[in-house]
């Protein structure tokens, strides 16, 4: 049996999640609410790699493990798969997603097209626009973090959104 | 029969143990799962004993003792599954595919958003489905 989700819905939960955590929750006390989402993703990760790995032999190493984020995994979540991954062979690694799925909605805020005229207001509301589009990649962090960990790889997962609908994970393993 | 069935945290913490005997071994029991830990660690270190099984879930064998055998599997997340059996002459298929049953109940348990990973699990949807699985396997070789 296929089970779908609708992904509308996916969109506007996390839509929500990362408005009341910001907002509401913690809104004095934003690098709490960016560790409350986070924690949301790990336990989403956690047992999503707990189905999805169980007709799997077990991984050899790191590269195995994610080279199974990267296809098997992200084709679960995202119907694709990751379409680049960059490793410098230390521990360190970049899982880019040329259109992610749940950025592909967010939309710019317009002045910032007008950029040129003023130049110091636009720079601004680009930082603004970037910020808020960080705190939505708080929850996929969270979630790779989560699928490597169960996997028995420690790190550290941060994102990176340079030019939209773009989107790098680095992974840096914990040794 | 089986007598005794253990999950194991990949910190080798205690996750689920269950006892399916009258007596009172329980104590018994759970010594030989604690035992049983550490020839999982050995079967999974040194892979080239296990040659074609290799990174196989299902561990096989671990250790016969006089009165009972054991059987280990490790999920790829690091999570041990320990069978204890008082049957003497089982095959392979058979307890592979207690696991294969036992796998699942176990993912179902901890995908509950309200179990907490890495503690014990409590669920007694859980205890009822495990005791089901196990009621309805027995690992009789036929003829």
């Amino acid at each position: 049996m296929v089970r779908e989700v609708s992904e509308s819905c996916m969109d506007s939960l996390l839509t929500e999640i990362v408005s009341s955590y910001c907002n509401r929750f913690y809104a004095t006390k934003p690098e709490l609410a960016a560790r409350r989402i986070e924690a949301i993703g790990y336990q989403v990760g956690h047992q999503l790699t707990e189905r999805y790995t169980i007709e799997r032999p077990r991984f050899n190493d790191h590269l195995e493990a994610i080279k199974f984020i990267c296809k098997d995994f992200w084709f679960e979540l995202f119907k694709k798969q990751i379409d680049n991954l960059k490793t410098n062979h230390r521990g360190t690694f970049v899982l880019q997603d040329n259109k992610f799925r749940w950025l592909s909605r967010v939309s710019v805020d317009p002045s910032v097209e007008i950029s040129g005229a003023a130049q110091e207001p636009s720079v601004m509301s680009e930082n603004k626009s970037a910020q808020a589009t960080g705190l939505h990649l708080y929850f996929p962090c969270g979630i790779i973090r989560g699928a490597l960990s169960t996997l028995g790889i420690p790190c550290a997962v941060t994102a990176d959104i340079s030019n939209l609908p773009a989107c790098s994970f680095v992974i840096r393993i914990k040794v | 029969m089986i007598v005794c069935i253990a999950v194991v945290g990949h910190q080798n913490n205690p996750l689920y143990i269950q006892s399916f005997t009258e007596a009172d071994d329980a104590l018994k029991l759970h010594h030989i799962v604690h035992c049983s830990l550490d020839v999982v660690d050995e079967r999974v270190n040194n892979p080239k004993k296990s040659g074609p099984m290799l990174n196989e879930t299902f561990l096989g064998l671990l250790y016969p003792t006089e009165n009972y055998k054991v059987y280990g599997y490790l999920t790829n997340t690091k999570v041990k599954f320990i069978l204890v059996t008082t049957d003497l002459d089982v095959r392979d298929a058979d307890v592979r595919n207690f696991f294969r049953r036992f796998h699942s109940a176990y993912l179902d348990a901890v995908s509950n958003p309200f179990h907490v990973p890495g503690k014990k699990i409590t669920s007694k949807t859980f205890a009822e489905r495990v005791s089901n699985i196990v009621k309805s396997v027995s690992f009789h070789t036929t003829g």
